[in-house]
């Protein structure tokens, strides 16, 4: 097992360096200039390119670069912010976009969970019909649409929420962007519930439970619920990576500062910021790439055959 | 079944739980505390790596300079209390005020001394205002390009006194002392912070003006600003909180206004319909001229790719003539916003002498641009014939990623051109800004939808776009006569002479258009919305574009 999991760890590590040098080529070689020049001189754009070492071949610019990332610094801005340290900027984004991104994940595994236990237990009546539509819907509106909706009717028409996001005021002012996020994990997780909880309620050692005298909410809870869920956790994990970096439409129209809307900034502002598009490429990669390695590790643990299986194809 | 009551608790108590949660944290708003829309994010305090009108704003709320302006644009002192000039007009003495920084600090000559230096070293992108195309500040062109920063004409005769040694006379100098880019930064404070990090947040940055910064971070979108009990001139302020909302869709400013919690906002001309036929909102409705030229710019290189059809100055012309300004102000945009027919955008640079804008009169170059039909197509079938083709395509750049204004604009000069001129077929080419500044300036392009905001309050801001000496000169396009009169009113013997100066400087527009190096199209207007509470916002044309130092909340 610990060969398997050191060959997993080592592809990660690969995966991720051949994804840095990629981004460091393309971001060089696209269009336009790493900071603004609307009102400056050829002469002067040379200057800069000189000081920020663009002159160089692209070689050694990426070993400079590399050098200075693995000792943990990612450089500064080169037209965003000052040309400042870019970690605290991210840092503060990252805080933002994660707070929210978990008050997502927990209102919407909760609020799919009950969707999906209250679905499973009352089968073919009008409340799985009615959990099973809901999550349709979760997954075929765009969640924009959802946003707005839920901007308009409860900051604006029912002005309860406030109308944009306000870091004075974190936890009311997130609620609603959270609630707007969770729609796809509501979808998801009631869905997957749903299906799992009938897979074990049908399943035999549940009978026996029932036979033995168990009932009520201690057999869904000790028998049901516990073999149901292992799978849904398994869908989770990749909903919160999606959450925490795919938020740029939401964090727009609540006027969030987090890493979504921190990446379009870096992208479409006057210049191209290098060395942000980089660090959140570099930071959104390896979170991908680390959840993925804890789960496949993880699957490993619970079911050593996967193992065996990949050393027969090999 | 006998499993619902749990279920029921299962269900209840984590949604009285939440809502209990919810309704504790709800926050009312605090009186004389005003709420405003912000277009963009404000990207950094640091007046040396400034770049735009959003970061402009927020600084000025926080930072003051030598001078202000008043309501009426006209420049008053601020930290300099008076101020001498020697009889060449070639030397500024300032003489300082007892100011304080917030942090106890007192404001002094040597702060200015600092932040100028600094800012040239530095050669950001506002480096070039204090270089000869501007302020004229002796030795800024050698320090931008590397020399050493203590050349530079600036010292600080004592604590409270600043000198300040011109290559030329600069007749607005005064006013131009109100542009962020000559702010001061306490040097004592700045070698405290981590090295980067000034004006990155409000333990980075101090402020000697209006406001004190709250909460900011590069790149927010909340920015809170409190009042500065500790400014010179703190009786002027009654707002006790300034807080700016980034709000980037138009329609959401609107619904954000409508629900209050903006104050004001600025909306989009398509909106302009809905709130025109709301009583209450029209009412609160108001359309401020921005002082930014939209204009078609002809890339006159013969080399260009499709055969320099655009060095034919009939073909330029009759581009120039064949475009419904009005049409496309008021069918396209329908935002206020004022079509032009000069260099100078309208409502800009009033005379000091007869308080007229520059621009007042768009007839004086009425017989090479306007919207004439007969004269288009004159001048079409002169181009033809002397180009000896009858079919023309021609491509028209411009930067996508501004918003669907843009898109609007070249789709109306598109139709207009293609309905006006037969022959001609024009085919858009939307790229991203980035891409599209880098085209721009190396001339990699035919025509292309170009905007232009003023730095300060001078038509020199324009013209002296298409000098030959000037980066941006990206029409290919040089005149002598042009440079000769543009140099003699920066620098040479036409500076201190206002009167001729002004008579110059139309002579040179009149340059322009004779051989159609530009088609202006229209002068911005922003469409914004000001809840009755709210008064005393100072709007300007150039430099720092709002004002809060007055702005009342009843």
């Amino acid at each position: 097992m610990a060969k398997y999991i050191t060959k997993r760890i080592l592809m990660s590590v690969v995966t991720l360096f051949i994804i840095i040098f990629t981004l460091f080529v393309l971001v060089r070689i696209m269009p336009g200039d790493p900071f603004p020049v609307e009102r400056m001189t050829a002469e002067m754009i040379e200057l800069k390119r000189i000081e920020l070492g663009l002159d160089r071949p692209i070689p050694i610019q990426f070993a400079d670069y590399m050098a200075r990332l693995l000792q943990g610094d990612l450089g500064n801005g080169t037209s965003l912010y000052n040309g400042a340290p870019i970690m605290p900027i991210i840092l503060v984004c990252m805080e933002n976009s994660f707070k929210i991104g978990v008050m997502s994940i927990l209102f919407g595994s909760g609020v799919g969970l009950m969707m999906g236990i209250a679905a499973a237990l009352n089968r073919g009546k009008f409340i799985d019909r009615f959990c099973t539509i809901c999550s349709i819907l979760g997954v075929c509106v765009p969640s924009y649409v959802f946003m707005i909706f839920l901007q308009y009717f409860f900051a604006y028409k029912i002005p309860f929420f406030p109308y944009f996001f306000d870091p004075s005021n974190f936890f009311f002012s997130a609620i609603m962007p959270a609630v707007s996020l969770s729609l796809i994990s509501i979808a998801t997780v009631a869905r997957f519930t749903r299906n799992e909880m009938l897979e074990v309620l049908d399943s035999d050692y549940v009978k026996l439970a029932k036979s033995r005298g168990l009932y009520g909410f201690k057999l869904i809870r000790k028998h049901v619920l516990r073999n149901a869920l292992i799978p849904v956790v398994t869908v989770i994990a990749p909903l919160v990576v999606d959450l925490l970096t795919g938020a740029m439409v939401m964090e727009k129209i609540y006027g969030v500062n987090g890493l979504g809307k921190l990446m379009v900034d870096a992208i479409a502002g006057e210049g191209i910021d290098y060395n942000y598009v980089l660090a959140l490429s570099i930071l959104f990669s390896s979170l991908y790439i680390g959840i993925m390695l804890i789960l496949d590790i993880l699957y490993v643990i619970i079911d050593p055959r996967i193992r065996l299986t990949a050393k027969e194809k090999v | 079944m006998n499993l619902k009551p749990k279920l029921k608790r299962f269900f209840i108590f984590p949604l009285i739980g939440l809502l209990f949660l919810v309704t504790a944290c709800g926050r009312g708003t605090s009186e004389n505390e005003l709420k405003v829309m912000l277009g963009s994010t404000v990207v950094t305090l640091d007046t040396a790596h400034m770049q735009d009108s959003y970061s402009f704003e927020v600084v000025a709320d926080c930072i003051d300079g030598l001078m202000q302006l008043d309501e009426k644009g006209n420049a008053i002192p601020a930290i300099a209390e008076s101020f001498e000039v020697s009889a060449d007009g070639k030397e500024y003495t300032f003489h300082l005020r007892d100011a304080k920084w917030s942090n106890g600090d007192p404001v002094t000559a040597h702060d200015f001394v600092f932040a100028w230096r600094r800012h040239c070293k530095i050669a950001d992108e506002y480096a070039f205002i204090f270089d000869s195309t501007v302020a004229c500040i002796k030795n800024a062109e050698a320090v931008i390009k590397g020399a050493d920063p203590s050349t530079l004409g600036v010292t600080a005769k004592d604590d409270k006194t600043l000198v300040v040694s011109l290559d030329a006379p600069v007749s607005f100098f005064p006013a131009l002392m109100s542009f962020p880019s000559f702010y001061p930064i306490n040097e004592k404070f700045y070698n405290s912070v981590k090295e980067g990090s000034y004006g990155t947040s409000p333990d980075t940055f101090i402020s000697n003006g209006a406001f004190t910064l709250d909460n900011y971070i590069p790149g927010t979108s909340n920015i809170a600003l409190k009042k500065n009990e500790s400014y010179w001139d703190a009786n002027r302020i009654s707002l006790k909180e300034l807080r700016y909302q980034v709000v980037l869709s138009s329609d959401n400013a609107l619904t954000a206004f409508k629900n209050g919690t903006l104050q004001v906002v600025k909306v989009a001309g398509e909106q302009v319909e809905h709130i025109k036929n709301d009583s209450e909102l029209s009412k609160q409705l108001s359309f401020i001229p921005e002082g930014s030229l939209y204009y078609i710019s002809f890339n006159q290189d013969p080399k260009n790719h499709h055969g320099g059809v655009l060095t034919n100055v009939n073909m330029r012309l009759a581009i120039t003539n064949a475009i419904d300004r009005n049409s496309l102000v008021n069918n396209y945009l329908m935002d206020g916003s004022l079509p032009t027919y000069t260099a100078v955008p309208q409502k800009f640079s009033a005379n000091v002498k007869t308080g007229k804008f520059f621009s007042e009169n768009q007839d004086r170059y009425k017989d090479y641009v306007s919207f004439n039909l007969e004269k288009a197509r004159e001048h079409l079938d002169k181009a033809k014939k002397e180009l000896n083709r009858d079919e023309f395509n021609i491509h028209l750049l411009y930067s996508n990623d501004s918003g669907d204004r843009i898109t609007k604009i070249v789709q109306a000069v598109k139709s207009q051109l293609e309905a006006n001129l037969p022959g001609l077929t024009v085919t858009l080419q939307p790229v991203p800004k980035a891409e599209y500044l880098r085209n721009f300036s190396t001339d990699n392009f035919d025509i292309a939808v170009a905007n232009w905001s003023p730095d300060y309050d001078d038509p020199m801001t324009f013209l002296n776009l298409w000098t030959t000496s000037n980066a941006k000169s990206t029409e290919y396009w040089s005149s002598a006569e042009y440079d000769k009169i543009i140099s003699d009113c920066s620098t040479g013997n036409l500076a201190i002479n206002y009167d001729a100066r002004w008579d110059a400087m139309y002579k040179a527009e009149k340059i322009l258009f004779e051989q159609a190096v530009i088609a202006p199209l229209f002068t911005n207007t922003n469409v914004i919305l000001t809840s009755p509470k709210v008064s005393g916002i100072e709007y300007h044309t150039a430099g720092v574009d709002r004002v809060f130092k007055s702005a009342k909340v009843k």
